[in-house]
């Protein structure tokens, strides 16, 4: 059975764009697709599984780059703002999806499509133009080496509704393949981590501009409405989401994560910052603060507008904040929050940056290295962030991700990062269930695959031991598949913080008209995680790659509430692999895919 | 994990949430669970009290298990819990006794538990129950027995514990409001709505 037009939540299309024969197909979105996978992140991982072998290298014409919404993507569901870009990721080779918020999602929706599959590649520089009569690709030869801001500016001054229209687009990090470039909407919301930028400058594809003003039809439109008002409420009930998260936005993390000894500094060499206060989200409200954003239809409002003495826009947030600021040893916010700036501009992940520049500043500090940084140097850090971009000096090599910079010098110890990709801002030694988590994540090492903050340090849904490491497996699981949940369903991992799965379960199901149980999608989760280890094991990877860096297992914490720990990783992995009925190897069993109704031999 | 199960089986009984060797407890680890000991005093765990058996199979450790171990065996294989709370709030169990639903109408109530459906099954344990429970827990977080007693889950045990402790206190202040009589003021918007939950 297909979705047809009548379809209610999902628009019911998925629109084919080959860059290589120019040509754009639309095919109906398949129901049981759909109701297996969500959309997102859920629906990428099913194509990319289906569609891009291990054969293929991340950076060429075969590997395809999947736009997708979700189910409740620009509906009235608080936080329904989000997409997911799917790809294998050039940094790490392994599945990635990053999911961004803004307003672009929305409009692709509002185009009539749920998702975007690009492939091939463009004989030039191209654009995308989607809308509701169609989509077309147009020349960007003249687009080409614009920063992100620019490049916007220019797409967005030919549309008569810039209300109704959103690009998404590549700097010059993107274009010159660096393995960390992000994709940027709306000018400053990122697709940020694994290199998807680098996907689609592999592709010549400069920029997407979605236009569109359609709204997702509800299946029953009173009981939707209810959920809806149930879950604003709660959001507004809720100290984190109604008070922390507007007041200060994420970077309010950083001082409390610093009092708990959690807040990595000096590439994982300390775990407090000493100049905490001057980087602190109090600092960056009383200082920079112009006022306070949000992305579409979101009442949470985390994002930040900000100006420094010689520049303006939007963030730095906490894990931004810290990559290029605790991470490099860099105290003075206008300078990072202007790192951030050009990260955003450039088109560049910043924690990926961030760390890959402080693993160089310490191969300098060693010794290891001529790297011209050291520790605490702002001005090199600005620096280096333009080289990588444009593949200058240094940054060339820095653009492969630290891993590939480190090992050329013989000092991996000194790569922060796990399959490949950098750590974000959270010290494993400190908090041992985010140690796991970084390790297991089917992306590298990430904070978003399921985020132990909520229960190791904010006490949602109530506070863990974040030191005893038995039952973090199965904590970390759980909070694995919601958040496959979210970023399939099109809604922020920040509504989590307040609302339940029984909120989620509800709001799909009077948006479509399907009984989803709030159980139903954590299955669901489970299936999305399953395919995408079954990806990444088809890909080569295996047990010996769910690991993190050796500092983190043998080197003892010098300093806070974790001194003298390190990462008892072994046990937690047994206890994860058992849980998740796979083997000792890290092998879903023939048992466990069948309870997914996944095909057994996939892997 | 012994420290949180005397934790909250000690509050479970000082609130009266359970008598004297009533309710049971547990979590999951993996294709393990660690419950309660048939017969145990919720208030007084000791380390003897915590049983480990298997998820989906019996182990000689049964012989120990609380008797409602099928049930929580059920729950496990068909929701993503990993904690278990059971105890017989006796205000709620009453209303289960009058009606098929219990409906908070305080602030707390409302917003955290919504409604809670009442189900049936005419054998206090065993398959019949756990099938009835188990398949009310896809969609709820807590559920109430007729004349028996509540089973609620969540990620912790202290998670599982809120939800029970809640139900109480709103079948309480649903209690009194009866007692006392007169018309209830409401409060909230779209509170018909409530019902369907």
């Amino acid at each position: 059975m297909r979705v047809s037009s009548a379809t209610y939540g999902w628009v019911g299309r998925i629109a084919r764009v080959d860059l290589t024969s120019n040509e754009v197909r639309v095919q109906e979105l398949d129901e049981n697709l759909a109701t297996a996978y969500l959309g997102g992140r859920g629906l990428g991982v099913r194509l990319l599984y289906d569609e891009v072998g291990p054969s293929v290298d991340p950076l060429s014409p075969e590997n395809i780059l999947i736009f997708a919404s979700g189910p409740l993507t620009g509906t009235k569901a608080p936080t329904g703002g989000r997409f997911s870009v799917s790809t294998k990721s050039p940094l790490t080779g392994t599945i990635l999806d990053s999911n961004s918020g803004g307003k672009w999602g929305v409009r692709l929706k509002g185009a009539g499509y749920d998702a975007i599959v690009i492939q091939g590649k463009a004989s030039h520089p191209v654009w995308v133009l989607v809308e509701e009569g169609g989509i077309t690709i147009k020349d960007a030869r003249h687009f080409w080496g614009l920063d992100v801001e620019a490049t916007t500016n220019s797409l967005m001054g030919q549309v008569k509704r810039p209300d109704l229209a959103s690009v998404a687009g590549i700097g010059p990090a993107g274009e010159k393949l660096v393995h960390c470039a992000a994709i940027i909407n709306d000018k400053s919301r990122a697709a940020g981590r694994g290199g998807a930028g680098a996907v689609m400058g592999s592709k010549n594809l400069k920029a997407i501009l979605a236009c569109g003003g359609r709204k997702p039809a509800i299946a029953d439109t009173e009981g939707f409405d209810f959920v809806v008002y149930e879950a604003r409420k709660t959001l507004k009930q809720s100290p984190l989401t109604a008070i922390a998260l507007p007041e200060y936005g994420t970077a309010g993390l950083v001082r409390v994560i610093n009092v708990l000894g959690a807040l990595p500094a000096r590439n994982f060499t300390a775990c407090q910052f000493e100049y905490v206060e001057e980087v602190s989200g109090e600092a960056l409200q009383n200082h920079l603060l112009v006022k306070r954003g949000a992305c579409w239809g979101c009442p949470i409002g985390c994002a930040r507008v900000t100006r420094t003495e010689h520049d303006q826009g939007e963030g730095p947030e906490y894990e931004s904040i810290w990559a290029l600021g605790p991470e490099c040893d860099v105290h003075d916010l206008q300078a990072v929050a202007e790192a951030n700036y050009l990260c955003n501009r450039l088109g560049l992940d910043t924690i990926s940056t961030g760390v890959t520049i402080g693993c160089a500043m310490e191969t300098a500090e060693r010794g290891i290295t001529d790297f011209p940084a050291r520790f605490g140097n702002a001005q090199g850090l600005l620096k280096t962030i333009e080289d990588i971009a444009y593949r200058r000096g240094w940054g060339d090599a820095l653009a492969e991700g630290s891993l590939r910079f480190a090992e050329s010098y013989g000092a991996t110890e000194c790569a922060m990062q796990v399959k490949g990709m950098e750590l974000p801002a959270y010290e494993p030694r400190a908090m041992a269930g985010q140690g796991l988590g970084f390790a297991t994540s089917n992306r590298g090492a990430c904070h978003l695959r399921g985020n132990m903050l909520g229960p190791e340090i904010l006490g949602v849904p109530k506070r863990v031991n974040r030191f005893i490491f038995e039952g973090s497996a199965g904590l970390l699981i759980y909070h694995q598949h919601l958040a496959a949940i979210f970023d399939s369903i099109g809604l922020c991992k920040f509504a989590g913080f307040a609302l339940s799965d029984e909120h989620l379960a509800r709001m799909l199901s009077t948006a479509t008209g399907l009984p989803f149980e709030a159980q139903t999608l954590h299955l669901i989760g489970e299936c999305i995680w399953n395919l995408e280890r079954l990806y990444n094991l088809r890909e080569g990877f295996t047990h010996r790659d769910d690991t993190l860096p050796r500092r983190l297992l043998e080197e003892p914490l010098t300093q806070g509430p974790g001194k003298g720990r390190v990462v008892n990783l072994a046990p937690m992995l047994d206890e994860y692999y058992r849980f998740r009925l796979w083997d000792s190897e890290g092998v879903p069993t023939p048992q466990k895919l069948r309870q997914l109704g996944l095909k057994e031999g996939q892997c | 994990m012994l420290e949180e199960f005397q934790r909250i089986g000690r509050d479970l009984f000082v609130s009266g949430l359970v008598s004297s060797h009533g309710g049971n407890m547990s979590v999951r680890l993996g294709d393990r669970i660690v419950i309660t000991r048939r017969g145990s005093q919720l208030g007084q765990l000791t380390a003897e009290d915590l049983i480990e058996t298997g998820l989906h199979k019996d182990d000689s450790n049964i012989m120990l298990a609380s008797s409602e171990t099928p049930v929580h065996r059920a729950i496990y294989l068909n929701t993503a819990a990993l904690a278990i709370v059971h105890a017989h709030p006796r205000t709620a169990v009453a209303f289960s006794l009058l009606q098929d639903e219990i409906v908070p109408v305080d602030n707390e109530g409302s917003y955290l538990l919504h409604r809670i459906p009442v189900v049936s099954s005419p054998i206090a344990s065993g398959t019949g129950l756990a099938e009835v429970v188990a398949t009310a827990l896809k969609r709820y977080r807590i559920v109430m027995v007729r004349g028996h007693g509540c089973f609620s889950i969540g990620q912790l045990l202290e998670e599982a514990y809120q939800l029970v402790s809640c139900l109480e206190e709103s079948s309480q202040i649903l209690y009194y409001l009866r007692t006392i009589g007169g018309e209830m003021k409401e409060y909230r918007d779209m509170s018909d709505q409530y019902k369907k939950w």
